[in-house]
């Protein structure tokens, strides 16, 4: 049996992607019993939102809607969507949690999908929470909502209160574990890319967002201006990313999710072009290199072209993009038609906490990943929160977190 | 029989706005099986699960719901059905909402017949459902450890601290596999044989952790919870029975033969033989050249290992340390430091003065020099330009490849492994489980890694067999991935069994054995199922010939059943 410290108090799981889905797991079939926390709608963090997904080709969809149930379905689990931790104080053998629910208006669990409020609601701010949450459901976006309460009436099980206040709790947990995944960094202070000056100027994830199979175009290839095929796409990598400037750390992911989106374009619109400007194209993982670099260039022909380009615009008329780069293989400084570009590297660890760094109950590295616990001691912080982490690394960190924390012999210290 | 109960759920009239139901009502009224049928306004919302539960536990009862899409709430209620008691073959959802009414929106005479066919379906259905029996196992409580270097190491650690039972099984003399070969450890220059001194202690003084060196591996059966492993250690034989298997076996390095006139001229060493230089003492080098990728990302090998770039990083800023005016070449394809950590520790190379050349794996550097290596020269992949460059050492940075005995080990447990011989994985989200419950993967015997991400995932391990054992029992139903699953396990008829062995052949979780019927001096194979290892797939019964095997919950007549149904 589990010997370590036998604890009433739960454990909470900050962020409910897969490397917090699965550390609840874990310590939920392990015997604890864990609170997890969600900011947004639903669980499943940012892998949720991705098409297919390296190297196995799988839909991210499946496997992961399968652990979700398992989170969902677990006595020992309790999942806390729209919430977030808002304050941590350390007691002498616990801490106390203070957790905020923003409300979403709808109680999912009374809300039977039928749609009627959607309908009622002339400002279009009744939204299904996810298209793959089970159950489905609907939730209001308060930044749309007029609090007409037309909605209100027309809802058969009475699940829509838009006069819902955000709800605070304070829990007494035995510790944290932050799961807290990743965010976008803007790049339009890097003024050499381009971004916001054109609808084609694109970041990774709106990208793998605009031609997910599941997604707004069926798996279309379509231009974000105009809603046409392309002729070509370039993927320009470490954009944000080994730059003093912005983020100086490699961001670990998006070299193969550049191989991946650019495999999908070849398998869907072959005729697309699709260039890589890279730096050096990171392939470390399970399957890697070879899912990248050689079924691309045998089977589907993409170029790879090193080097990082130097200015990014809009051509006069705003129907195509010039991309100003140097070839390595000539030493040529050359200029090249694009009509997409999709820039890779702006990925951030989220930040834990509201408010500044100062109150941040673990210790950041300079850019903001958890580095340290407390007393310097191992974090408990997994997947992106902790280091640039693709699937596997995020997960393998969650469980690893999730034993050095049921092993545990003393409780936290004040 | 009389023992059906129908609940029609006409989900706040979402249903019932277009199909029939006073037809519904009455044409179930009428048919002989149908025990009572309810219109309920919200059977998801209203709770009402428990209650139908208690209304059919008693006799055989059965319960077919006509309510929305099991996407939609029609899985909650059948999950809460199970926990109020009411097993997968005595209950039958039917989708009237997404599958009829809204559907067929436009044609509501339509939309009813559909679902009066469906109705029809599951009332067949439940007729014919049979239970799958169920196993409840005890859970031996120790865990086996098959191999003691980083990954070993950390997940016996791991699990002594949460109070389990470990015993760890090395090949080797010592604890620390590769690691011991290793002078300092990337990234942070630490030395290795600390790591391994502390866990040497704590085996020797933790009374959770029993050590056994000097390992060789007879046999291995059994299966999650209940696993039996007889080997010899020092030459004497013993067994473990374990609740659940970690195998930790790492892998082992290409050596270069062949390649870069290794062998040939002295002093083109590969990374592991430069370690061995440094642990007796210091090598102190002039003009040091590390060619990486030397057999690997190539036709035969089309994969990184992951630990080649930071490990001749790491060597190249040692050579410097040692002699401050060493001039030291990295020739690479690209410098594969992902991260936070790795990429700041291939900054600190270049700050440092670790030259880097990109070379292209057409036209790959070459070995120049009689009798030791004297120069190397390359192409650089971004200048164009041809260097010829001084050397009085040329390092190989050769890829891990899998261990000798991984074919062995994943034979003897029953793991699959990829096409490089590293064992498979459970992709994407279970990275150290295997298709075997029970016996987990981790380190360099799953894919190439660093010791640091060893033993990561020696603790992940850790995490699920503690999981596992941390039981007294478990039935072999929670095996399955899926809550509220619908089927149990396979089953099959002895007396009209052949014994072909299709169905072991095509089963993917190695869960039926071919067994020699007991009893009545028969001698006749038949095979059995090892419900704890079934997943229900159904792969077995899609190729057993005579009808033999069967899902009791959708078994062949109640299938056949239905589709008569669909198609009268
Ligand atoms: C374009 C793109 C494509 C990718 N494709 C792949 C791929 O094919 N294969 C692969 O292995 N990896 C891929 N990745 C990487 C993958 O997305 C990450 O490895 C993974 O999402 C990390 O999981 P996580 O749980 O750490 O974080 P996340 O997925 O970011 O989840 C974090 C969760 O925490 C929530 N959260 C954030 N802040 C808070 C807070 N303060 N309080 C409470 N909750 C909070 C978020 O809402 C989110 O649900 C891709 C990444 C990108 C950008
Ligand atoms: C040249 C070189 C330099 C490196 N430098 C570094 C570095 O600086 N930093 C770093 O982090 N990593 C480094 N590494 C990588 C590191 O050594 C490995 O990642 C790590 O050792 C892998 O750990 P493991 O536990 O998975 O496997 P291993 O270390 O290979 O251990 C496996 C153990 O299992 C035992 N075993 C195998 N088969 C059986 C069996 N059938 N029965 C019983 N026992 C068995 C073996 O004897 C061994 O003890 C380096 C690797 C190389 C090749
Ligand atoms: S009206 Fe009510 S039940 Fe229907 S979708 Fe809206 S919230 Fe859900
Ligand atoms: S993963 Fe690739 S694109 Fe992303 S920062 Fe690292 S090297 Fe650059
Ligand atoms: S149902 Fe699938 S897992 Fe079960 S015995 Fe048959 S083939 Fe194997
Ligand atoms: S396929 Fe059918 S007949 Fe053949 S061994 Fe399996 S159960 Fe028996």
């Amino acid at each position: 049996m589990m010997t370590g410290k036998e604890s009433q108090n739960p454990v909470i799981v900050a962020g409910g992607g897969v490397a917090g889905l699965t550390a609840a797991l874990d310590l939920a079939a392990a015997g604890r019993y864990v609170e997890l926390v969600e900011s947004a709608e639903h669980l499943g963090g940012r892998v949720s939102e991705l098409d297919k997904i390296y190297p196995g080709d799988h839909c991210a969809f499946c496997p992961l809607w399968t652990d979700i149930r398992r989170v969902e379905d677990h006595e020992n689990i309790r999942v806390r969507l729209t919430s977030r931790i808002t304050a941590v104080e350390r007691k002498p053998d616990s801490i106390r949690v203070t957790i905020t629910t923003e409300p979403r208006y709808i109680d999912e669990s009374l809300c039977v999908f039928c749609g009627r409020c959607r309908e009622a609601c002339a400002a279009d701010a009744v939204r299904p929470s996810w298209e793959h949450a089970s159950p489905p459901s609907f939730f209001i976006d308060k930044t749309g909502c007029t609090k007409c309460g037309d909605c209100v009436d027309q809802c058969p099980t009475g699940a829509i209160d838009i006069e819902r206040p955000p709800v605070e709790i304070v829990l007494s947990a035995d510790d944290i574990i932050w799961a807290t995944g990743f965010e976008e960094v803007d790049l339009t202070p890097l003024p050499e890319f381009g971004y916001g000056t054109h609808p084609d100027i694109m970041t990774s994830l709106e990208f793998e967002n605009w031609i997910a199979e599941a997604g707004v175009n069926q798996g279309r290839i379509l231009r974000r201006s105009n809603g046409k095929e392309p002729r070509n796409i370039a993927f320009i990598q470490c954009a944000g990313a080994r730059d003093r400037r912005l983020l100086p750390y490699c961001s670990g992911v998006c070299c193969m999710h550049a191989l991946k989106q650019a495999q999908w374009i070849k398998r869907r619109a072959p005729e697309v072009g699709c260039t890589i400007f890279y730096t050096d194209l990171r392939t470390v993982g399970r399957d890697y290199f070879d899912y990248g670099l050689r079924s691309l260039r045998m089977t589907t022909g993409v170029d790879l072209v090193r080097g990082r380009p130097g200015m990014i615009r809009p051509l006069p008329g705003g129907d195509a993009l010039a991309l100003k780069y140097e070839n390595t293989e000539t030493q040529a400084v050359e200029i090249a038609r694009f009509d997409v570009v999709i820039l890779n590297g702006n990925l951030a660890p989220s930040q834990l906490l509201p408010g500044s760094e100062a109150d941040s109950p673990v210790d950041l590295d300079s850019q903001g990943f958890v580095s340290a616990g407390r007393d310097g001691a191992a974090p408990f912080a997994c997947g992106f929160s902790r280091e640039p982490a693709d699937i596997a690394e995020s997960v393998l960190r969650a469980s690893s977190s999730a034993v050095t924390l049921a092993g545990r012999k003393d409780g936290p210290e004040p | 029989m009389k023992n059906i109960t129908v609940f029609l759920c006409t989900c706040f009239d979402e249903i019932n706005r277009v199909v029939d139901y006073e037809r519904l009502c009455s044409h179930l009224s009428d048919d002989p099986r149908v025990a009572a049928v309810t219109v309920s306004r919200g059977l998801c919302v209203s709770g009402g699960a428990g209650e139908i539960g208690a209304s059919v536990k008693s006799g055989d009862g059965r319960v077919l719901i006509a309510a929305c899409s099991p996407l939609a709430r029609g899985d909650q209620v059948m999950r809460d059905l199970e926990r109020a008691g009411v097993p997968a073959f005595r209950r039958h959802l039917v989708d009237l909402r997404e599958g009829c009414a809204w559907i067929h929106g436009n044609n509501p005479a339509a939309a009813t017949e559909k679902a009066l066919d469906l109705l029809n379906m599951g009332l067949t259905a439940l007729e014919y459902k049979e239970p799958s029996a169920d196993v409840t196992l005890k859970i031996a409580d120790e865990v086996l450890v098959i191999g003691a270097g980083p990954a070993g190491m950390a997940a016996a650690t791991a699990l002594a601290r949460c109070g389990v039972d470990v015993r760890v099984l090395e090949r080797g003399a010592q604890p620390g596999g590769m690691l011991g070969l290793v002078s300092r450890s990337y990234p942070d220059n630490t030395d290795p044989s600390e790591k391994i001194a502390a866990f040497r202690d704590l085996a020797a003084s933790d009374p959770r952790i029993t050590f056994h060196s000097k390992v060789k591996i007879i046999s291995a059966r059994g299966y999650a919870g209940n696993f039996t492993v007889r080997f010899t250690a020092e030459g004497e034989e013993l067994q473990a029975h374990a609740g659940a298997v970690i195998i930790a076996t790492g892998g082992r390095v290409f050596p270069p033969k062949g390649y870069y006139r290794y062998g040939e001229v002295r002093e083109v060493v590969s990374q592991i033989e430069l370690e061995a230089r440094f642990r007796k003492g210091p090598v102190k080098k002039e003009n040091a050249v590390f060619i990486q990728c030397v057999g690997a990302r190539c036709e035969e090998r089309p994969y990184c290992s992951t630990i080649c770039c930071p490990a001749s990083i790491k060597n190249a800023m040692r050579i410097m340390d040692e002699n401050e005016n060493a001039r030291v070449w990295i020739l690479h394809r690209d410098i594969m430091m992902p991260g936070t950590t790795l990429e700041a520790y291939y900054k600190k190379a270049m700050e440092r003065g670790v030259r880097f050349i990109r070379y292209a794996e057409s036209d790959p550097p070459r070995i120049l020099g009689d009798e030791a290596v004297e120069t190397v020269e390359v192409r650089d992949d971004i200048t164009g330009d041809r260097r010829t460059i001084p050397a009085d050492l040329v390092v190989l940075s050769t890829p891990l490849i899998a261990g000798t005995d991984a074919e062995a080990i994943g034979d003897l447990f029953g793991i699959q492994r990829d096409s490089y011989g590293f064992f498979r994985e459970i992709y994407p989200l279970h990275p150290v489980e295997t298709r075997i419950d029970g016996v987990y993967i981790c380190g360099s015997a799953r894919w190439p890694v660093s010791s640091e991400q060893a033993m990561v995932q020696g603790e992940a391990a850790a995490m699920k067999a503690a999981a596992l054992v941390g039981r007294q029992t478990i039935r072999a139903s929670e095996f399955s991935r899926v809550p509220g699953a619908k089927f149990g396990h396979a089953r099959v008829n002895e007396d009209t069994c052949s014994g072909c062995g299709n169905c072991a052949a095509v089963c993917s979780f190695d869960a039926i054995r071919l067994q020699r019927r007991s009893g009545e001096g028969e001698f006749r194979m038949v095979s059995r199922v090892i419900k704890v290892r079934c997943k229900a797939c159904g792969n077995c019964l899609s190729v057993c010939p005579n009808g033999s095997m069967q899902m009791p919950e959708m078994n062949t007549k109640a299938l056949y059943g239905m589709v008569g149904k669909a198609f009268s």
